[in-house]
């Protein structure tokens, strides 16, 4: 991709230096070891089991669902709970999770017979996918990170990974492998800033969902749903 | 021991009994008391009405006056907050600043001084009825003197003390924001009024004679039945 | 100033919102739910206390170091095939921002909320341009759809209305025919909200923080209408206060995690979402184009100077939940879109004197903002420097006060000067003084006794007790 550009950056910047007192900075400015780092003690020490309990009882907290399963069982609690909420359409992420948990079955055929629509993202379909995902009754995304401390599923978009599939459908599902809880976002913001040292490129979409919409714009009385979905369920594998 | 009392100015001129009791109720401790007649104002009227230069003066005054005192107690956590602000306002003066920081260290809030440098929380008074206590903002946020004006309260005998539903909102008094913003502070002081009669107290005690002038001024302006005390006068009953 | 709203006087705004009984209960209702819910979050870390003093380091190191970080955020923006336009007043913005509609020949827009392009009065110059500005999140929606009615809490914008006017205003705008309950007010926004989204050209959002080392930014939402507006439209206009930085993700943590549980007492809120640039090659969503506008506006203006700390602010009107203040006179009181003690600090410094000199002097200086602030801007103090400056510099105060400063001034700092005027004081006051009280009084006494009694001096003063006591008088 062709760099952006940029303007009026000279002098913006230099005034900025100026009331600071000083010349522009050229050298790299490294940051400090910060005196106080209260964010690495959160649930330090705990188990991959403790922190499932702490994302368990944040769940009942942030008006989500929460079904633990195992990786055999995985399709059919799935199938369960696309049903709860009343069947297709359903629009998933085009992620070879879904292969690797065995959920391709349910996907390519068992649903289809039973006239449940299902669009697996196709980025060779452009658009389209966007009008599926808003048509759509549930979106399902794997988790690539979860937070335990605030119970949410942090989605690193890319050309199979659709940023409206856990967004644009009316209820939305997000599966969650065990082995992704870590305690809380210090642990997911800390894995970014590596990425980035190490040179890769981020996602150009980091989405971290905790629960389904809401707001308290309206007398401050929290209504569930807004513009996002209106429900969300966490189905945790607990054997991966 | 020897305490010098910095009695304030609205003590001195408006509330003389806070003084006495205050003087009263240290001497029966054993303190040996001791009153600078030099002493005026802390600054705080015209510091915290952006007259910094003028406030200056007097609070070089107040540092002379107060030079040589070993413990300066003062019957009010926001004049004793002003001293500890000292420092900060004489910040870089290499004349000033040590002294400042001398006299911020060695000043108290009475009910502080009685239960950190005393180690006293019964003071042996009596006062029978229901109370009610006002946390004053700057004690409490500023100097950091929550617990102790309760310790002692608790032990007067017959005294029974009604948590302040929201005690923790400010009564409105503000210094010459009583008087400059009027109807907001208005609204403020009656607010606090409403939650003092939720307790149903028959005394309203706090620590600031600044905000006790407000909202006992209000009370008495609305007539209602609640006695307002300075916690030296209620500590100094018997 | 475009950041201005009202055009009556501080005292006249004042009485409007001390007479506007519903708006003082919706205030005081909604403090006491938010200051309630912060204080949960804030104990159940536990250490509380740390967190804000990380939170104010990383906010001075950034600040201090704020044009490196602006460079290192600007080249990694480009990099990832965004532009960027740093405009040093509202007007470049928005003539910036108005180019690119016009180029992209845009006719609809929709905006997640954003107090920076209110400040910058961008939603106008658009209009202008004939475009049609949608804002999406409720509150914002609400205050727009009613003729545009301004915003009174910098998170909760729409705090002062209650259900009965928002469902009236629905009823009359968008023909709605259903009650007051808020589900059915969100359901009918939500369904009037999906298509504007799905039909706008260009979405435009601020940005709670950018992050330098990747040349992104972070949108803090809890309903998640920010990911609409930035996932659907072709084109993102991004605008950003040039301070609204932060190094790298892990200090984005640590503020976002501050900012959520000062605002709304979350862990995190419902939805947070890290954008950079683009969409990318083989992506579906998101913009084809991305645009990042730096706003300074006065900013730098404040650097260097004392007041630099009120740049630490991360908009999560902790301050504005605790100010007893605000809670009487509700958010339009401060004649500007920065309301409570926030308000009070950053107003004079963007907009001036001449337009929000009562401000600094409408606090008791009680200090609940600089408490309850999380990143330790010292609220109360900075609202005092104003008053300093309005004193020194702006010759702004009245005569008399002055006069009676200046008495002050010598009288505090003089013992004789002191115990003669005291001495006098009780013959002075003598004719309005009855009962050992003062009701009607003179001066500045007046204001305070329009309202109280005034206890009238001691003939007796203290210090004339004590001169008796010690001499083993009686007593």
């Amino acid at each position: 991709m062709a760099n952006g550009a940029i303007h009026n950056r000279d002098t913006f910047l230099q005034t900025i230096a100026k009331r600071l007192g000083r010349e522009p900075i050229t050298s790299t400015v490294l940051r400090p070891d910060w005196k106080h780092q209260p964010q690495w003690t959160v649930f330090q020490g705990y188990s991959q089991d403790d922190l499932l309990e702490v994302l368990k009882s944040q769940c009942s907290r942030i008006h989500t669902d929460f079904v633990a399963t195992t990786a055999d069982a995985l399709a059919a609690t799935l199938k369960q709970t696309v049903a709860q909420y009343g069947g297709g359409p359903v629009v998933t992420w085009n992620d070879p999770r879904f292969a690797e948990y065995r959920l391709m079955p349910l996907l390519q055929s068992e649903w289809p017979n039973e006239q449940i629509d299902v669009h697996i993202w196709d980025a060779s379909a452009g658009r389209k996918n966007i009008e599926w995902a808003e048509k759509a009754n549930v979106g399902i995304t794997f988790s690539d990170i979860t937070l335990a401390e605030s119970g949410t599923v942090v989605l690193f978009s890319n050309s199979g990974k659709g940023r409206t599939v856990s967004f644009l459908p009316q209820t939305y599902i997000a599966i969650i492998p065990k082995s992704t809880i870590v305690p809380r976002m210090t642990q997911a913001a800390a894995y970014i800033h590596k990425q980035i040292e190490n040179g890769e490129q981020v996602a150009s979409c980091i989405n971290f969902i905790t629960g389904p919409s809401n707001s308290a714009d309206i007398e401050m009385n929290l209504v569930v749903g807004v513009h996002g979905p209106v429900k969300a369920t966490y189905i945790v594998v607990t054997d991966r | 021991m020897k305490v010098t009392l910095f009695v304030t100015c609205l003590v001195d001129l408006f509330h003389p009994n806070v003084g006495k009791a205050t003087v009263e109720l240290l001497e029966r401790l054993g303190c040996e008391i001791e009153f600078p007649e030099a002493q005026t104002c802390c600054g705080q009227p015209a510091y915290n009405s952006g007259y910094v230069k003028e406030a200056k003066e007097a609070m070089k005054h107040m540092i002379r006056t107060f030079e040589h005192a070993e413990y300066v107690v003062a019957p009010s956590g926001s004049c004793a907050t002003m001293f500890k602000e000292y420092p900060h306002i004489f910040k870089d003066d290499p004349e000033w600043e040590p002294k400042a920081k001398a006299l911020a260290a060695k000043t108290y809030e009475l009910t502080q001084f009685l239960v950190e440098v005393l180690k006293i929380e019964n003071v042996g008074a009596k006062l029978k009825g229901r109370a009610t206590y006002h946390t004053s903002c700057h004690m409490t946020r500023l100097l950091g003197v929550k617990d102790a004006p309760f310790q002692l309260l608790k032990h007067v005998e017959g005294l029974e003390v009604i948590p302040l539903p929201n005690a923790h909102n400010c009564c409105g008094f503000g210094g010459t924001f009583s008087v400059k913003m009027g109807p907001i502070s208005e609204q403020m002081v009656d607010e606090k009024i409403r939650h003092i009669e939720e307790t149903e107290a028959d005394y309203l005690i706090g620590a600031d004679c600044g905000c006790l002038m407000n909202i006992g001024g209000r009370i008495e302006r609305k007539g209602k039945p609640i006695q307002v005390m300075h916690i030296a006068e209620v500590l100094n009953s018997r | 100033m475009s950041m201005k709203i009202g055009t009556d006087p501080f005292h006249e705004r004042v009485e409007t919102g001390i007479n506007n009984s519903f708006m003082r209960g919706a205030v005081a209702g909604a403090q006491e739910r938010l200051r309630t819910r912060r204080l949960e979050a804030a104990k159940e870390l536990g250490n509380w206390e740390e967190w804000r003093a990380l939170g104010e380091e990383i906010r001075q190191h950034t600040l201090e170091h704020l044009d490196y970080y602006l460079m290192q955020l600007s080249e990694n923006v480009a990099k990832r095939g965004g532009h960027v336009f740093f405009a040093q007043t509202a007007e470049e913005a928005n003539q910036y921002i108005r180019d690119v509609v016009i180029k992209k020949n845009a006719k609809k827009i929709v905006k997640s909320k954003s107090m920076v392009t209110e400040e910058i009065h961008l939603n106008p110059v658009l209009e202008a341009a004939g475009c049609e500005v949608i804002e999406t999140d409720l509150g914002e929606y609400i205050l727009q759809i009613d003729d545009h009615d301004p915003p009174s809490h910098i998170v909760a914008p729409a705090l002062h209305k209650n259900k009965e006017q928002i469902r009236d205003v629905f009823r009359k705008k968008l023909a709605y025919n259903k009650t007051e309950k808020p589900e059915e007010l969100a359901l009918h926004a939500r369904k009037m909200l999906r298509n504007e989204y799905l039909t706008a050209d260009i979405g435009i959002t601020g940005c709670n923080f950018a992050i330098a080392e990747s040349g992104s930014i972070t949108l803090v939402t809890n309903e998640g209408n920010a990911d609409l507006v930035t996932a659907l439209p072709k084109t993102q206009i991004t605008v950003m206060g040039m301070e609204r930085i932060v190094p790298t993700f892990e200090e984005m943590e640590v503020l976002v995690s501050l900012l959520t549980r000062s605002a709304v007492g979350q862990k995190l809120t419902s939805y947070i979402t890290v954008l950079t640039g683009p969409r990318d090659e083989g992506d579906v969503d998101g913009p084809e184009e991305f645009h990042l506008v730096i706003v300074d506006n006065g900013r730098s203006d404040i650097l260097g100077t004392e007041f630099q700390s009120v740049l630490q602010c991360i908009r999560c009107a902790a301050c504005v939940n605790v100010c007893p203040v605000y809670r009487h006179i509700g958010g339009h009181s401060y004649g500007s879109i920065y309301s409570g003690p926030i308000g009070a600090v950053l107003s004079p410094l963007l907009g001036g004197y001449d337009d929000y000199k009562e401000l600094p002097y409408a606090s008791t200086l009680c200090a609940a903002c600089t408490e309850a602030c999380p990143v330790k801007i010292p609220l109360h103090e900075l609202l005092l420097k104003h008053r300093q400056v309005i004193v020194e510099q702006e010759g702004k105060a009245p005569i008399s006060e002055k006069l009676a400063m200046k008495a002050f001034g010598l009288g505090a700092a003089s013992s004789l000067l002191y115990k003669f005027g005291s001495k006098v004081a009780p013959s002075a006051l003598q004719p309005f003084t009855a009962d050992q009280r003062i009701t009607k009084g003179v001066g500045p006494l007046k204001a305070w006794t329009e309202i109280r009694e005034f206890p009238a001096p001691n003939k007796e003063r203290f210090r004339d007790w004590f001169r008796e006591h010690k001499k083993g008088g009686e007593q």
